[in-house]
Parts: structure tokens; C-alpha cells; sequence
């Protein structure tokens, strides 16, 4: 890989010993995957914040880095914690809330923005080409596909490592060649709501791996694309899909999806008829339209006894949405920021029964929070959280 | 004692000896490791209760959360790592994890050819293995 010399002084470690870590990680990534210098990135989007799935050993680490002049050179952004201000945060011990305070801390030493939501692209949305380097699966495919800009999937680390030296390393998505579809997805059924959405992204990951599906003439919104990237990311190891109608001349295996496929996909992710204790919406975290879409099922409802609602979002979406949050608050739910159900810890606080309308979340839930899903679309979501 | 050499891929730079500890199934750091002790509490894992300290741990590859590197680059802080390591196909949780934490590492070996109990030497900047059976 060429490097400049100012890139080269970094590595030696002229620099400090966080940059020179930062661009270790960068160069190793690099030379094992081809690519053949470094480029400046737009964002760095970084995953590892929750404390819960962290624990301890991250903690030596971020400190490390923060205390040796670990900086971050282009603007980033954080995922969600373990806990939001307001409600969880006085329902955990205090070594749960302190440690995840120091977290955030550490990012904020280096410059990281806390902003704690999975959607950053509400917050600064990419332009098109922009080259990123992006943790969270779901942000990646969102951005690669529905904003078409460019981000590898990266992982913790490495992301952190792209914030701390402002470049990532020039290989897989960076490459128009290795954005193109090598697979078309022929479908043969109507998509209902953004469950089926949901349930689709489930069925391909597991069948395409890491191949580029096309998904020809697939007209979904942005929030149902949202749904079926996030889905894709969790049981497979897409990075980008597609939707444009490929010309004649260009022959790929086709892959047929028939309603029978969402069906399965659908009661695959369910793990119980019983009544929920939890019902959550905003996984990935919820657009303006999203909020406004649960308060409108809520005008005059109440949250049914024993039973919670959940809205997970960013506070700049919450914000945006106020009067939306106010009806929903009204009806006795609750807006959450900062945090989502797979990063907090739903399953010691009594709630062992969930709803939602997030496939991805339907995919983790069982054992990342040992709890029951089921999983269906926002309007029978809301049915159930209601009083009869 | 029979020695024999396996030429594999440098990853992490470094030459340290050490007993094996092999698996042959992928391994995930993030909870598949206990970051208190550094013993294997995956379920099912063919290592599980083995610790890793001062071994050299050789397995297929990673798997899991991208973090597992922050729980190698602990252990290894807290003296509960292993030596070095040698894996069948790197991914970049434990290329990542092996080189913050300083650990060298080396890929693209056969490791059916390594029983635990082994002798092996690992060489980070040539990418050999240099395993040495106990037995006559």
C-alpha cells in the first residue's frame, strides 16, 4: 500500500502512540484486502458504545487511546448506549450508569460527537459519492444503497481508527467495480408493509452471503428500504443492495423470492403467541415519518395496563417530532433516545415478552436479550399496546 | 521429537514459543472469552474452561462482534493472553485484536497439523510455524 510520508511519520509514531495504533489498524486492513492507498473520509460513523455488549475490556482501551492523544480528524458520530436520560437510566445500578457515562467521556476526549443513535444520516445526511467509513451495519447499507455513498461495513475498531486519522483504506465498496450487483432477485410477490420488508432482508442475507443482490424495480420508501437493509445486514454479510432494472445484455443468476419465502421468513422470527410486555418500534431508529406514524395510531388510545411502548430515536428526531412525541407520551408511551432494546438490558427489568416491527430486532432479540418476539407490522403493534 | 515447518501468511509481526492450545472450532472473543480470567465459556466450544494465558492458540478463525479485538488487546494487558496466534483464515476481529495487543500472528496454515501440548513457534515477520511434537 503507498503511503505519504506524513503517513509514513504517523505509522513510526512521530505522531503519538493513539495515531500510530489508529493507522496500524488502517495499513494491516488494507494490505490484507488489497487496497492501495488511503483515502480522506467525509464521517466516521462508530459501533462499541453500549456498555452492555463492551463490558470492561473496551474501557482499557478507549482510555489508552483518549489519554495518548487519540483525536478525531473528521466528523463522527456514535451508536447507541445502554440507557437513555430519562427512564432507564433510574431503573439500572449505578456501576451500569457510571461506567457507560465514562464511555461516552472517552469518545468526547477524542472529539466523537455523542450523538447515540444508529440513523446519523437524520443528522448529517451524505451526498452521494461521499466516501465514509461507517460501523453499524444497518447505517452502511442505508448509505450505500438508499444515499449512495460509499462505506465499507467496518467494525468497531476500525471505524474508530478511520475517525482518529480522518482516511480509511481504498478497497471493497470504495471501488465502483465492487458495487455492482452480481446476482438479480426476481420477486414474485407483493410487499405488504415494512415487516414484509423486514422479513425479505432476513431470507436474502441468508441466501445471498456477501453477494450484491438487484432487486429489480423494487419501489419501497425509504423507511421500508430501511427495514429491508437493516434485516439483510443482520443475516448476512451484505454491504450494499440495489434496485435498478439491469439491462438485457447483462446476465446474472437469477434468484426467485415467492410469498411462501416471507411467510417463513415472517414466522421464523416469531417465538411466541403470548401477549407482549414490550412493545418497541425504531430498529433501526426511527425517522420524523416513523414517529409521526406510531402517534397517529395512538390519537386517543391509552398504553394498556402491565404493558410498555417504546419509541427508540435520536434526540434530534425526537426534537423534530415534538408534537408527535408529546401524543404518544400523552397516551402513555415513551420516546426513548440514546438507547434501543438490543443494546440495553430489557431482560433484567422484568420484561420478557416483546413486540415489534423490526425484523432485525426479531433476528437478535432471543439471544441477545434472551427474551420472546414477535414480530409484526406497526398497526398490529400498536393494536396490541392498546387498551380494548 | 519430530519438527516440522508451516509456511503460512505474516499478519502481526513478532517470534514468540510457546505450548499449543488447538480448536477446531471458530472462536468468539466477545463472549466466547471471560474477560476476568481469560478462560473459553463459548458453549459448546471444544476449548471451553481452557485458558489461554501463555499459549499458543490456534484455531480456524474468529467470528462475532467486531469488539472482541478490545477484549484480546485486555487480556493481553492483564497478562490472561495468549503467545501468539495462528489461524487458518484471519478475519479482522482477531487481526485487529492481535495487532493492538501486540500479538504475533500468523494465517493460512493447516492447523489439523498441531495438537494441543505442541511445541510451536510462531515467526510474525516470515509467517512460520515451527511445531514440535512431544512424542518420539
Amino acid at each position: 500500500m503507498y503511503l505519504t510520508k506524513q503517513e509514513e511519520r504517523m505509522l513510526d509514531g512521530e505522531y503519538g502512540w493513539a495515531n500510530q495504533v489508529s493507522m496500524k489498524i488502517l495499513v494491516r486492513l488494507g494490505d490484507l484486502f488489497g487496497a492501495t492507498r488511503l483515502i480522506p473520509v467525509q464521517s466516521a460513523h462508530l459501533s462499541g458504545v453500549s456498555y452492555k455488549h463492551l463490558g470492561d475490556a473496551a474501557i482499557d482501551f478507549l482510555n489508552e487511546l483518549a489519554s495518548k492523544g487519540g483525536r478525531a480528524k473528521t466528523p463522527s458520530s456514535l451508536n447507541p448506549s445502554s440507557l437513555d436520560q430519562e427512564i432507564l437510566v433510574k431503573r439500572y445500578s449505578n456501576d451500569r450508569v457510571v461506567k457507560q457515562q465514562n464511555i461516552i467521556e472517552l469518545y468526547e476526549k477524542m472529539l466523537i460527537q455523542p450523538t447515540l443513535t444508529c440513523t446519523s444520516y437524520y443528522l448529517q445526511e451524505p451526498k452521494p459519492g461521499q466516501h465514509l467509513a461507517w460501523a453499524e451495519s444497518s447505517a452502511v447499507v442505508y448509505a450505500n444503497s438508499v444515499l449512495k455513498a460509499w462505506t465499507n461495513r467496518e467494525g468497531a475498531p476500525s471505524a474508530l481508527a478511520a475517525a482518529l486519522v480522518g482516511k480509511t483504506p481504498n478497497y471493497g465498496m470504495h471501488q465502483p467495480e465492487n458495487r455492482q450487483p452480481n446476482v438479480r432477485v426476481k420477486l414474485e410477490t407483493e410487499l405488504q408493509t415494512e415487516t414484509d420488508y423486514g422479513a425479505l432482508g432476513i431470507h436474502l442475507g441468508k441466501l445471498l452471503k456477501e453477494k450484491i443482490p438487484t432487486l429489480e424495480g423494487l419501489r419501497g420508501s425509504d423507511d421500508e428500504l430501511k427495514q429491508l437493509g437493516a434485516a439483510m445486514a443482520s443475516s448476512g454479510m451484505t454491504a450494499i443492495f440495489n434496485t435498478e432494472t439491469l439491462t438485457k445484455r447483462q446476465k446474472l443468476e437469477t434468484v426467485p423470492v415467492e410469498a411462501k419465502d416471507i411467510e417463513e421468513a415472517k414466522s421464523s422470527l416469531c417465538t411466541t403467541e403470548q401477549a407482549p410486555d414490550l412493545i418497541f418500534v425504531g430498529c433501526p431508529h426511527c425517522s420524523v415519518n416513523e414517529v409521526k406514524r406510531v402517534a397517529h395510531a395512538m390519537e386517543g388510545q391509552k398504553v394498556r395496563k402491565n404493558t410498555e411502548l417504546w419509541v427508540c430515536t435520536s434526540r434530534h428526531v425526537k426534537e423534530r417530532a415534538k408534537n408527535h412525541v408529546n401524543a404518544i407520551e400523552r397516551a402513555g408511551g415513551h420516546v426513548l433516545c440514546d438507547t434501543c432494546v438490543l443494546v440495553t438490558w430489557i431482560e433484567d427489568i422484568g420484561l420478557d415478552t416483546l413486540m415489534t416491527n423490526s425484523a432485525k430486532t426479531a433476528f437478535y432479540a432471543p439471544t441477545l436479550n434472551d427474551v420472546n418476539v414477535v414480530l409484526r407490522p406497526l398497526n398490529q403493534c400498536m393494536e396490541a399496546a392498546c387498551q380494548r | 521429537m519430530k519438527t516440522k515447518i508451516l509456511n503460512g501468511r505474516p499478519i502481526v509481526p513478532g517470534h514468540r514459543q510457546g505450548p499449543a492450545l488447538v480448536s477446531k472450532k471458530p472462536l468468539s472473543f466477545l463472549g466466547g472469552v471471560d474477560y476476568n480470567s481469560g478462560v473459553v465459556i463459548e458453549k459448546d466450544h471444544d476449548l471451553k474452561g481452557e485458558p489461554l494465558k501463555d499459549k499458543v492458540l490456534c484455531f480456524p478463525s474468529g467470528h462475532g462482534s467486531t469488539v472482541g479485538s478490545y477484549v484480546l488487546y485486555s487480556l493481553v494487558k492483564k497478562g490472561l493472553g495468549p503467545k501468539a496466534i495462528v489461524n487458518q483464515v484471519a478475519d479482522t476481529v482477531v487481526v485487529v485484536g492481535a495487532l493492538i495487543a501486540e500479538v504475533p500472528m500468523v494465517d493460512q496454515i493447516d492447523i489439523k497439523q498441531i495438537k494441543t501440548g505442541y511445541i510451536v513457534e510462531v515467526d510474525g515477520d516470515k509467517g512460520t510455524v515451527k511445531v514440535t511434537s512431544r512424542k518420539g
